[in-house]
């Protein structure tokens, strides 16, 4: 196992560094830059004031350079200022996290919440009618993109009941309260989406657990139905379910670059878009560098505890 | 065979009258979203709201926070460095300028464009127009915060703004032109222009050049962090992507105001958020781009007060590479003005609201707003003489170009393929649309290398006859973006510049615009300035012309009061 983590570890480092390289050269392939979008809608800055700009902020060195520099600044973990607003990326990372981990974390809970129940509900009620209900919703989150369920529920939230979530984030030391009623919202709409794939995983692994013939032993032992489902069947089912949970933690982050936008939460996502729009070099790949590593990170633990499921399991 | 498995299929599934049925209401869900439906009946009910809302003539309630959904957010608090609108929605309110136009409580009408003392309380100029002499209000303070403590502002304090403006920073072509400044006293400022010009005081008085410390400056070695000025409300909180808070300036020199203790702007970018938060009362006034979205907003909140915003101009228009062939033709140039079916894009895509679109405001040269009859013959829809035109000029067969553009606000994407489709079908023009990301595009415009098409804008800050001729038109001006190079639009606005006369200035305005409209050097393409949308209680809010309440204009905030 201990081998297995650390060639986990090295396998990242090459990733980690073609990741770098791409959003890198990606970025600086896209026309414009900082400065111009800067000075946006004026028009009247010269040539010689934007070529010393760029000369003071180290746009004018060769890639090459600049990539190494960066690098560098990412391993001694000093990702450095934002060029657009001047913020070290680090404050502003600082800000924008605890937002996005908030508002992923209660979509996760959201999403298995209604996950699993939903997945056993329909697995043990096959070609029922609650079952048919429950794959109707797990086909509708898979088809309905954020964006138009968020702005759905957002709009006729205000028209039927007249309340949206206050906007203004406040942070859930400063009001809980408030932080959880700014938060409900946007989480329901990203783990709806989360609980579809996840709902469908559920139902056909718990489908195929209860045709095992272990199963059938519980059941004819006379067991109560919810021991042989949730103690007997259901830990099994789960292993592939928590795989298909660590895939969707793209998705996930995805998700919350459109429902921030419109819950007009202060996260990862919209600093990252904003950071995109105003070809804001440093910010833009220091937050994919951090994406990357978060999903390798996760991707690795979701396999270790894919291990710690399933004792038949071992690396090698 | 087809036959029976139609009808098998209609018995266990969706009949073709259920789809219709089913879709007829996911459309109508959609355009209850989307702002969509938008007949012929809501329009006219949309040209129906006035495009000026009196003030009132109750006395004034102190108190209140007003807040506000808002698309924009500062880039950054230097005003030295950009000119964007997500600063300059609250600037306004925490800085002054020497001079400023009326605010809603004190003009007459949306096309009231007297000017008025802000810092400076009077000024006059040598006989020469060289010279301008600003006498200052006494007893302004800055605001009581460090690293000012509230000193009071002087004439040095107006002349280190201005020597800093002109030093770097976007605003260096309007400031450039003064030679230099004295301050016999500190209450006198004396400024000395390199070239005659009678319009000066509107250049100090657009929205953009707001007065700043220099003890800051001097400091932080730029305006990024803080932001102090002299104006009614003082920068509280500005949490970036959060909120803006301004706190009421107790300290304010217009004894008495403002009325409304603060002001909270909200960061929200998403469109039908900014919506829901009006309907739900946690924004005071919006803005909505069509009289279909206006009249929606009133199904939920009858009482609301919707402004039309007055039309004096169009922002948008097509912008040709007019330096090079073809388009340096002017055949050419007048043959796509007539290819292009102004008043199709005026009915459909801006609900009968619209404007067909020309660029100076037209209240600086006549009192009624032009039809596009009187716009002149270039700017008819007649294909046919377009056609004639186009093969005068050798380009009969039409060509291929291209066209980019940004997507400032969704009728604009309808309006570039209509113009694309009207000029395919005239005069064979293939377009080819390049969709672009706004810093892109601006990068791409503003450099003023591009081939082809554009569509162009000319910046939405300006309120100056000054800006909006010789600094837009003036072949050596680099806010020239649409590449005007005409003699005689140079010899009219540098003469518009050294004539005092009112008369004479609007005289000489139609002349320049006639000229622009003779030759198409800017092809103007209509516009809706859309509509304010106000919470019952809201007083002395209304937008008056190129000043946007939500925007460029809301200094005008400082006399706005809530009625609840």
């Amino acid at each position: 196992m201990q081998k297995y983590v650390i060639r986990r570890l090295l396998l990242a480092v090459p990733v980690l560094l073609l990741s770098s390289v791409i959003v890198f050269s990606l970025m600086r392939v896209m026309p414009g830059d900082a400065l111009i979008a800067l000075m946006g809608e004026s028009g009247n800055v010269g040539q010689k004031e934007l070529a010393k700009l760029r000369k003071d902020l180290g746009l004018d060195r060769p890639y090459y350079e600049q990539y190494l520099l960066w690098l560098w600044q990412m391993v001694s973990l000093n990702p450095g200022d934002s060029i657009f607003t001047n913020e070290p990326i680090p404050v502003s990372l600082r800000k924008a996290i605890p937002v996005t981990v908030e508002l992923a974390t209660l979509a996760m809970l959201i999403g298995l919440a209604i996950a699993v129940p939903v997945g056993v509900l329909s697995a043990t009620r096959q070609d029922k009618p609650s079952d048919y209900i429950g794959r109707v919703v797990a086909v509708s989150g898979l088809s309905i993109p954020d964006f138009w369920l968020g702005t759905l529920v957002i709009t006729f939230a205000a028209i039927w009941v007249h309340w949206i979530p206050p906007i203004g984030y406040v942070s859930i030391f400063e009001s809980p309260w408030r932080n959880l009623q700014q938060f409900l919202l946007p989480a329901a709409v990203l783990g709806f989406r989360l609980s579809a794939a996840t709902m469908r995983m559920t139902r056909s692994t718990v489908l195929e657990t209860l045709r095992e013939d272990y199963v059938r032993t519980a059941w004819a032992k006379g067991l109560a139905g919810r021991i042989v489902v949730y103690k007997h069947a259901l830990k099994n089912a789960l292993i592939p379910v928590v795989t298909i949970i660590g895939g969707q933690l793209g998705v996930l982050l995805a998700g919350t670059v459109v429902v921030e936008q419109i819950f007009a939460l202060p996260g990862m996502g919209r600093l990252t878009v904003e950071a995109i729009l105003y070809r804001d070099y440093p910010v833009v790949q220091t937050n994919v560098m951090l994406v990357a590593t978060t999903l390798v990170t996760l991707n690795l633990l979701v396999d270790l505890t894919y291990a710690w499921l399933d004792p038949r399991i071992r690396y090698q | 065979m087809g036959a029976s498995r139609s009808r098998s299929g209609s018995r266990r599934g969706v009949t073709r009258r259920d789809f219709l049925k089913r879709a007829g209401w996911a459309a109508g869900m959609t355009a209850l979203v989307g702002g969509a439906g938008r007949g012929r009946a809501v329009a006219q009910a949309g040209a129906s709201y006035p495009d000026w809302i009196p003030a009132s003539t109750k006395p004034a309630k102190r108190g209140g926070v007003l807040t506000r959904a808002s698309a924009w957010d500062p880039p950054v608090i230097d005003p030295r460095l950009t000119q964007s609108v997500g600063l300059f929605q609250f600037v306004g309110l925490t800085s002054n300028r020497l001079c400023r136009y009326g605010f809603s409580d004190e003009n007459a009408g949306p096309g009231d464009m007297t000017l008025r003392g802000d810092l400076a309380e009077s000024w006059q100029s040598d006989p020469a127009y060289r010279v301008w002499t600003f006498k200052l209000r006494q007893g302004v303070k800055w605001h009581n915060v460090a690293p000012l403590n509230g000193r009071e502002l002087t004439s040095v304090d107006v002349k280190y703004c201005y020597e800093a403006y002109a030093k770097e920073g976007v605003q260096t072509f309007a400031f450039q032109e003064i030679e230099g400044m004295e301050t016999p006293d500190k209450h006198t400022l004396r400024v000395h222009l390199k070239a005659p010009n009678t319009l000066f005081p509107q250049n100090v008085a657009e929205f953009i050049s707001v007065i700043f410390p220099r003890e800051i400056l001097e400091e932080d070695g730029d305006l990024k962090k803080r932001l102090v000025g002299t104006g009614p409300y003082m920068l509280k909180e500005h949490t970036r992507k959060v909120r803006i808070v301004l706190q009421r300036n107790p300290d304010y020199w217009d004894k008495g105001r403002p009325y409304i203790d603060e002001y909270v702007i909200l960061s929200t970018p998403d469109d039908a958020t900014r919506k829901a938060a009006f309907r739900t009362s946690q924004a005071d006034f919006i803005w909505v781009p069509s009289p279909s979205e206006a009249e929606l907003l009133r199904k939920t909140n009858p009482n609301a007060i919707v402004q039309s915003f007055h039309n004096t101009l169009a922002p948008f228009g097509l912008a040709l590479a007019q330096d090079k062939p073809p388009y340096s033709d002017v055949r050419v140039r007048r043959a796509i003005s007539m290819a292009i079916d102004r008043q199709k894009q005026v009915d459909t895509v801006f609900e009968g609201h619209g404007i067909p679109g020309w660029g100076v405001p037209y209240i600086y040269y006549q009192d009624k707003a032009p039809t596009l009859k009187e716009l002149g013959a270039w700017w008819q829809y007649r294909p046919d003489e377009a056609k004639k035109l186009m093969a005068e000029a050798g380009q009969g067969k039409g060509f291929e170009t291209t066209l980019f553009y940004y997507e400032y606000f969704p009728q604009m994407t309808s309006q570039v393929q209509l113009v694309q489709a009207d000029l395919k079908k005239n005069l064979n023009i293939d377009i080819k649309i390049q969709k672009l990301d706004y810093t892109t595009y601006y990068g791409r415009y503003v450099e003023g290398k591009w081939d082809g098409m554009s569509w162009g804008f000319q910046s939405g800050h300006a309120i100056g006859l000054d800006e909006r001729t010789y600094q837009y038109m003036h072949s050596k001006s680099p806010k020239n973006f649409f590449r005007v190079n005409d003699p005689v639009i140079d010899e009219l606005t540098t003469k518009l510049r050294r004539t005092p006369d009112r008369t004479e200035q609007r005289a000489i305005t139609k002349k320049i615009v006639d000229r622009e409209f003779d030759q198409v050097l800017r092809m103007w393409m209509p516009y809706d300035n859309g509509f304010m949308v106000f919470q019952p209680y809201m007083r002395n809010v209304a937008a008056a012309a190129l000043r946007r309440t939500d925007g460029y204009g809301s200094p005008t905030l400082a006399r706005a009061w809530m009625d609840k």
